[in-house]
């Protein structure tokens, strides 16, 4: 099995004389995935492509090893698609749906069933499957569309805006089915969001694109060692003590709204951090090092396409 | 413990065939159909019709045997009445061909064209069961991110309203020849009578082909139920006055309706003009009756103007693959 699941060469899409994808040059291995970008980034758009939903204008993809357009049909066997607007079929109760999806998939209609109430039991969906779905919530309709994107156990999935429209609590539902998807059971996701504390918390693998260009493709470990410097410090009390040493040492730093202090200390490593809270004997309660890299890569990759 | 295992599981069973996927889209399609119960009433009338007719082609078979209950009651009307059974019998066995084949064809076009307002207005209420509601909500991006294409969904799509065709239409019409063959005193009504029946399968099939493509190409042009509902019944009902001004000033105009055209076809894959000819000249008492049609009428159904309808019909079906093509697309 191949690492690479998505390999794009000069992959273009125009409409009319708007390029909303701009020869993207990508290989993106195995993991969780995060695509970020503002709106009318292109995220969509790239996804749709891969899915054969869009017709490329120009370039080529693979998907899982494949070529996309040649084997469209065998290709979205082993992926998922879980898009940002709602799409049921009028008339049908969830579970139905929900089986229907699996069998469109190439399921027997007996797996496709018992797969569905295992997908619909996977993402929290109690006796409400067997209501209608124009009556669902939001909240109920997202994880709707998560199950059908999975239920025919795909290798990759794509997850376009999944958290859209939900409380905060159905956020972090909806996160934890997704990061376990990735984490416990290998299914390579690619969330798609312009929240970047939603790909934070769940992807490795960062694609930053903007006007239909991927500015940034790194690991989120990568994206925070070119960051390093800076860290937020959580401490029990004392704070003005661990603040005096900083400014001591010359290193910019303040006292944020939630108890925690930020501090950017300049150093590779944390160790000098540590080893000045040592010195002062204030054990740490929590060390986070760059903790705003993502948003900072973020702004700065579009500043840098704006220029 | 919970109840149920709600951990994710991997599936490793073995994918249907592409056949069935699309077999899945159309059996889903008419379900939703068929969940109308309007429609379902018009499945009932349909097939109560048929059964009519398989009445009525058992009485023409009893007909032809001597002791049967129908004759012997005849028999004990009037004696007359007994001699012109006889001798009605008598012609019926002599000539088969005739008095199977050609009855059976000209009952059959009939059926098969008072069938046809049901199939028409059945498939008008079905018309948002098949794209409409699908663009509307956008399924249609959930189906074209599944292991098919937009040519299986469409072909699936199709398969659902031909189904619905069949068991409105088809099924009665092939149902009442086979019952009405088999109730028959002779097996051998099942052999003249194949003739009937080939035309009621090419009939059906050109007939039902076209109006499931129309029918697709009508639910494509609006994501509204009313919309595509009001436009196809419209259409359809339109034909009637067409078809009377046309006959009156220009010909071509009747072509418009698509239910004029389907008639024409009918009219010359049965060829009804030559079997009441055959009627006229052989059948008795029936011939008498129908020597009365009008000349006109005859003349029409002798030469309907099939050229003009198959090129109408071409290009609806040019103009709804068109649509087609446009509108359904993720």
């Amino acid at each position: 099995m191949s690492d690479i699941v998505i390999e794009t060469r000069g992959l273009t899409k125009t409409f009319g004389t708007q390029r909303a994808l701009d020869g993207v040059d990508l290989k993106v291995s195995r993991g969780a995935i995060g695509l970020l970008g503002p709106n009318g980034a292109g995220k969509s758009t790239f996804m749709k492509c891969l899915l054969q939903l869009l017709p490329i204008s120009s370039g080529s993809a693979q998907l899982l090893g494949r070529e996309v357009g040649a084997e469209g049909r065998d290709i979205r066997k082993r992926v998922g698609y879980s898009p940002e607007q709602n799409c049921h079929i009028p008339g049908m109760v969830g579970c139905e749906y929900v089986t229907y999806c699996a069998q469109l998939s190439g399921l027997p209609f007996q797996a496709a069933r018992q797969r569905a109430h295992e997908m619909l039991d996977f993402v929290g969906m109690g006796q409400e499957r067997y209501r209608k779905i124009d009556t669902y919530s939001t909240g109920m309709k997202q994880r709707l569309k998560l199950s059908q994107a999975i239920v025919h156990d795909p290798e990759l999935v794509f997850l376009d805006e999944p958290t859209n429209g939900l409380d905060p609590k159905g956020q972090e539902q909806i996160l934890e089915l997704v990061s376990d998807l990735w984490r416990r059971y290998g299914i390579t996701v690619v969330l798609s969001s312009h929240l970047l504390h939603d790909v934070e918390r769940i992807c490795e693998q960062i694609i930053i694109i903007a006007r239909g260009r991927v500015l940034v493709h790194d690991t989120l470990e990568n994206l925070k060692a070119r960051r390093r410097g800076s860290a937020e410090v959580v401490v029990a009390d004392r704070h003005g003590e661990v603040l005096a040493a900083f400014q001591r040492r010359q290193w910019p730093c303040e006292l944020l709204s939630n108890g925690r202090l930020k501090v950017e200390h300049q150093q590779a490593s944390l160790n000098p951090l540590i080893s000045l809270l040592d010195e002062l004997r204030i054990p740490p309660l929590e060390i986070i090092p760059s903790p705003n890299a993502l948003e900072e890569t973020f702004v700065q990759a579009l500043e840098m396409s704006s220029n | 413990m919970p109840l149920v295992d709600t951990h994710y599981q991997h599936w490793d069973g073995i994918h249907c065939g592409l056949w069935t996927r699309r077999w899945v889209i159309a059996s889903n399609g008419l379900t939703a159909c068929l969940r109308n119960k309007f429609l379902r009433n018009v499945v009932v009338a349909t097939w109560s019709l048929s059964l009519a007719m398989v009445g009525a082609l058992f009485v023409i078979g009893q007909l032809l045997v001597p002791d049967s209950l129908l004759v012997r009651w005849v028999s004990t009307l009037n004696t007359d009445l007994q001699g012109f059974a006889n001798y009605l019998m008598n012609w019926l066995k002599d000539h088969p061909e005739i008095s199977v084949r050609t009855t059976q064809d000209v009952l059959f076009y009939y059926f098969a064209i008072l069938l046809m307002p049901f199939s028409i207005f059945a498939v008008g209420m079905a018309i948002p069961f098949l794209v409409t509601r699908d663009l509307a909500s956008n399924a249609i991006i959930i189906y074209s991110s599944k292991a098919i294409t937009r040519g299986d969904y469409l072909l699936g799509k199709f398969a659902s309203v031909f189904g619905l065709l069949s068991l409105l239409w088809f099924g009665p019409v092939c149902a009442a020849w086979f019952f009405g063959n088999l109730l028959a005193p002779d097996w051998r009504f099942f052999w003249h009578a194949r003739i009937p029946l080939f035309h009621v399968a090419v009939f059906g099939i050109v007939a039902m082909t076209t109006l499931s493509i129309l029918a697709l190409g009508v639910s494509s042009v609006s994501q509204k139920d009313k919309s595509t509902v009001a436009f196809w019944l419209v259409w359809w009902l339109l034909g009637f006055p067409l078809a009377n001004i046309a006959a009156h000033t220009r010909p071509w105009l009747a072509h418009l309706s698509f239910a004029y055209d389907i008639n024409q076809i009918a009219l010359a894959t049965f060829g009804l003009g030559k079997d009441l000819r055959i009627a006229q000249d052989n059948i008795p008492i029936l011939g008498m009756m129908l020597r009365n049609i009008p000349q006109r009428t005859m003349d029409s159904f002798n030469n309907p103007p099939l050229f003009g309808s198959l090129v109408a019909l071409a290009l609806m079906l040019g103009a709804a693959g068109l649509v087609i093509h446009k509108r359904v697309r993720p």
